[in-house]
C-alpha cells in the first residue's frame, strides 16, 4: 500500500473513532469542520482549480441552508431540500457566472461580493419567505429507516458519510478531463484556448459546481445549527471560507479541509489564551501566509522537495567519491 | 504486586482529593461577548459577574461551595455562541449566564432547554420569553415590558401626535420597532418616518436629513451603543429640533462618553440606570468604578443582579438541582432585603419576564438624570 493510501485510512479511522471521545461541544466543533470543509472544497474548485476568485460561496451556503430549512419545515424529507441545494446554487452559480466570468480575479471578487451583499438582503428583507432578522428555527434533524439524528453523534456520522460521498466525486472531477482542463486554463488560459479548451464554458462550469457545492454544504448546516439567520452567510463567512482554501493550500485535494480544521479548531486551542487568542491566531495566519503563500500543503510540498534533492544531492556525491 | 497496591491507593486517593474538589465548588458558565461588536455590553456584564462571585465567594460561597466561574466568549457571533453554551454544558455547568445580544440567545437557548440548565439572559427581543422555553429568564425588561410605558411617555410626556422611528435592523431592533409602533398606534400616534439602520453603520447624514423632514414630534431612537453615538453626533450637526427618545441603550453611559455634548437632552425609558436614586445600585456602581476604573451601565447590573439570582435561588432551594432552579424562579420576588446583591425588588413571571421600577430620565451636562420613577407594572 502506497504511504498516502495508509495516512489516509488512518485519518479516516482517527474520524471514525474520534466522536467517541469527544463530549457534545467537540462533536458540534467537528460537525461544523465537515460542513464548512465541504463548502470550502468546492471554492477550492473555483480557485484552485480554475483560478477565479469568488467571494460569493457564503450566498449560496446560505442558498443551501434556506432551501433545506423551507423545505423540511414544509414537511419535505431532508435530501429533496439537499437535491434542490445543490440544484439551485448550481443553476443560481451560472446565471451569475456567466456576466460574472466576463471579468476575472479581483474584478470578479468584486462582482462576486456584490452578490453575497445581494443575497444577504434578500435573506433579510423579504420576510414572508426567510423570516427576516429573526430567522428560521423549528425544523428537526432529519431520520433515516427510524434512526433520527438528533443525537449529535448520529448526526456527525450523517455528515461525515455525506462528505466522504462528496469528496470522492470531487476527487473523480479534479482527475477527469473536466478536471485536466479547469488546472490548464488556471495555469495558461490562452494555451488552455490554443489545445481546444472552451476556457468559457470550462470556468463557468467549475464556478456552478463549486457553488453546487456551497449550496450542499449549506444543506447540512442548517439541521446541524438548528437554526438559521442571515448573519451567517454575511462576507465574512465568505472570507472565511477562502481563508480556509488559502491556508490549507487552494489548488491541493486535501487544502481546504486542512485548512478547514485549522480556521475552525485553531481558535479553541488557542482559547486558553484568553483575551489574546484572536491575536495570536491573525498574527500566526499572517505569519503563514508570509513564508507560504501557496497554504501548508504548499509549505509540505516545499519542504519534501527539499528533502528529496538534499537526500538525491548526498547519494550523487557519495557515489562521486566511491573509487 | 506492591506496586499495583500503591497504585491503586494513590488512583483512590486522587479520586478522593478530586471528589472533594468537585464537592467543594459549583461551575458557572458565563457565555458572552467579549470580543468583536458586543464587546462594549459583554464586558461589562462580565466584569459584574465576576465581582459579584468574589464577593459570593469571599463571604463563604454559596451553600458553603465556591463558585467556579467560566467566561466563554461567543465574539458576537451567534453560531460562535451556540458552541460555546454546548461547551459550557459539556464543562458541567449549573447555571448558565449570558449571552447578551437577542440574535444569539436565540441560537443557543435551544440546548439550554434541551439539557434542562437554567439560563439566565440579558437580552431584551420580545421573542425569547415568548417560545415557552421553561430555562430562560431576563435580567432585564424585554420590549413586551418597556416599549408600552415609552409610548406612553411620547403621548403623555413629550405629547407627540407623530414619531419618527430610527432602528437597527437586527433581531433586538426589529423586535423593538414592531412593538413600539404597534404601542404607538394603540395611542393614536402616527408614524411620520420609518428607518432601518445597518448594525455597525457609520454615517447617519441622510438618516437624520430624512428625521428633518418628516415634521414628527419626536424622533424615537432604538439602536445599539456605538450606533446610537454616531446618530446623536449627526443629529447635533445637522441640529436636528425634535426631542429625540430612546429605550435604554440611548441614554447609556457608553453613549454618554461616545457622543460626548451631542447625548445632552437625550430623553427616554431605563430599565437600570447606574445612576437610579437607588442607594444599592449607587453603591454597586461606586464599587465597579472602585474596581475597573470606568462606570457600569445597564448591563453590568443585569450581570450583578444574575449572579446574585444564582445565590438567592440556591440558598432558598437549599440544594444545587438545575431543573428545580427554573422551577423555582418563575413567579419568584426577590427583595433587597432578602439579598441585598439583587439591588432592586424584582419579580419573574411564568415565561421568564422579569417585572421592577423603572425610570424616566435625561441626559444632562452628560449625565443621566432621573425625571421620574416609574412603579413595577404589576403593582
Amino acid at each position: 500500500m502506497r504511504p498516502m493510501t495508509i495516512a489516509g485510512l488512518a485519518v479516516l479511522g482517527l474520524l471514525i473513532v474520534l466522536p467517541f471521545g469527544l463530549k457534545g461541544y467537540g462533536i458540534y466543533i467537528l460537525s461544523l469542520w465537515i460542513v464548512y470543509s465541504i463548502a470550502a472544497m468546492g471554492l477550492n474548485l473555483t480557485l484552485g482549480y480554475a483560478g477565479q476568485v469568488s467571494l460569493a460561496q457564503a450566498a449560496f451556503l446560505g442558498i443551501g441552508a434556506y432551501t433545506t430549512a423551507l423545505l423540511m419545515k414544509a414537511g419535505y424529507p431532508f435530501f429533496v431540500g439537499f437535491g434542490l441545494s445543490a440544484g439551485i446554487c448550481f443553476g443560481v452559480g451560472l446565471i451569475l457566472g456567466y456576466p460574472a466570468l466576463r471579468v476575472q480575479h479581483h474584478f470578479l471578487a468584486f462582482v462576486t461580493l456584490g452578490f453575497n451583499a445581494l443575497v444577504w438582503l434578500v435573506f433579510r428583507n423579504e420576510e414572508w419567505l426567510t423570516g427576516g432578522t429573526y430567522g428560521l428555527m423549528g425544523f428537526s434533524r432529519p431520520s433515516f429507516f427510524g434512526v433520527s439524528t438528533n443525537n449529535p453523534v448520529v448526526f456527525y456520522f450523517f455528515s461525515l458519510a455525506l462528505f466522504l460521498l462528496l469528496a470522492f466525486v470531487l476527487w473523480w472531477i479534479v482527475r477527469s478531463p473536466w478536471g485536466r482542463a479547469f488546472q490548464a486554463l488556471r495555469e495558461n488560459p490562452i494555451r488552455a484556448n490554443s489545445l481546444g479548451v472552451d476556457v468559457r464554458r470550462m470556468t463557468l462550469l467549475a464556478f456552478a459546481i463549486g457553488s453546487a457545492y456551497g449550496g450542499m454544504a449549506g444543506s447540512l448546516f442548517a439541521p446541524l445549527v438548528e437554526f438559521i439567520d442571515p448573519q451567517s452567510f454575511m462576507l465574512d463567512t465568505s472570507l472565511m471560507l477562502l481563508l480556509m482554501v488559502i491556508v490549507g493550500g487552494s489548488g491541493h485535494f486535501f487544502g481546504p479541509i486542512l485548512g478547514a480544521l485549522l480556521v475552525i479548531l485553531l481558535p479553541e486551542w488557542l482559547r486558553f489564551t484568553e483575551g489574546l487568542y484572536l491575536i495570536i491566531y491573525a498574527s500566526l495566519v499572517i505569519v503563514l501566509l508570509a513564508v507560504c503563500p501557496s497554504g501548508l500543503l504548499g509549505l509540505y510540498e516545499r519542504t519534501a522537495a527539499a528533502v528529496r534533492a538534499r537526500s538525491s544531492d548526498r547519494r550523487e556525491s557519495a557515489g562521486g567519491s566511491a573509487p | 504486586m506492591k506496586f499495583s497496591k500503591v497504585a491503586v491507593a494513590a488512583a483512590v486517593g486522587a479520586a478522593m482529593i478530586a471528589g472533594s474538589a468537585q464537592a467543594q465548588s459549583v461551575k458557572i458558565g458565563n457565555v458572552v461577548e467579549l470580543t468583536g461588536g458586543g464587546a462594549t455590553v459583554g464586558n461589562n456584564w462580565k466584569n459584574a459577574v465576576v465581582m459579584a462571585f468574589e464577593e459570593i465567594n469571599a463571604a463563604g460561597g454559596i451553600l458553603g461551595k465556591t463558585v467556579e466561574l467560566t467566561n466563554y466568549d461567543t465574539q458576537t457571533n451567534a453560531q460562535n455562541s451556540r458552541a460555546m453554551v454546548q461547551k459550557a454544558l459539556d464543562d458541567g455547568s449549573y447555571v448558565i449566564l449570558g449571552p447578551i445580544y437577542s440574535s444569539s440567545t436565540k441560537v443557543n437557548m435551544i440546548l439550554t432547554q434541551r439539557a434542562e440548565i437554567p439560563q439566565i439572559v440579558g437580552s431584551e427581543a420580545p421573542f425569547i420569553t415568548t417560545s415557552g422555553n421553561p430555562y430562560v429568564f431576563r435580567t432585564s425588561f424585554g420590549a413586551a415590558q418597556s416599549m408600552p410605558k415609552l409610548a406612553a411617555y411620547l403621548k403623555d410626556g413629550v405629547k407627540a401626535s407623530s414619531v419618527g422611528v430610527i432602528w437597527v435592523n437586527d433581531d433586538f431592533g426589529k423586535g423593538g420597532r414592531d412593538t413600539v409602533i404597534t404601542e404607538l398606534k394603540k395611542r393614536g400616534i402616527s408614524i411620520a418616518v420609518d428607518l432601518s439602520t445597518e448594525v455597525g453603520q457609520a454615517d447617519f447624514a441622510s438618516d437624520v436629513i430624512k428625521l428633518k423632514n418628516s415634521g414628527s414630534d419626536a424622533v424615537f431612537a432604538y439602536l445599539h451603543e456605538e450606533e446610537s453615538a454616531r446618530l446623536l453626533k449627526e443629529i447635533k450637526k445637522q441640529g436636528l429640533r425634535q426631542p429625540i427618545v430612546g429605550e435604554t441603550t440611548l441614554m447609556n453611559q457608553k453613549v454618554i462618553d461616545l457622543a460626548g455634548d451631542a447625548a445632552n437632552g437625550a430623553k427616554g425609558h431605563v430599565g437600570l440606570s447606574a445612576d437610579a436614586p437607588v442607594p444599592a445600585v449607587r453603591a454597586f456602581a461606586k464599587k465597579f468604578e472602585a474596581k475597573y476604573g470606568n462606570k457600569p451601565d445597564h448591563n453590568g447590573i443585569k450581570g450583578y443582579v444574575a449572579a446574585y439570582t444564582v445565590k438567592y435561588v440556591t440558598e432558598k432551594m437549599g440544594k444545587f438541582d438545575s431543573k428545580a432552579f427554573a422551577r423555582t424562579l418563575h413567579g419568584l420576588t426577590i427583595s433587597p432585603k432578602d439579598e441585598p446583591g439583587i439591588l432592586m425588588e424584582v419579580t419573574w413571571d411564568d415565561k421568564g419576564d422579569v417585572d421592577r421600577q423603572s425610570f424616566l430620565v435625561e441626559v444632562v451636562g452628560g449625565k443621566q438624570k432621573i425625571i421620574e420613577v416609574l412603579p413595577k407594572l404589576g403593582n
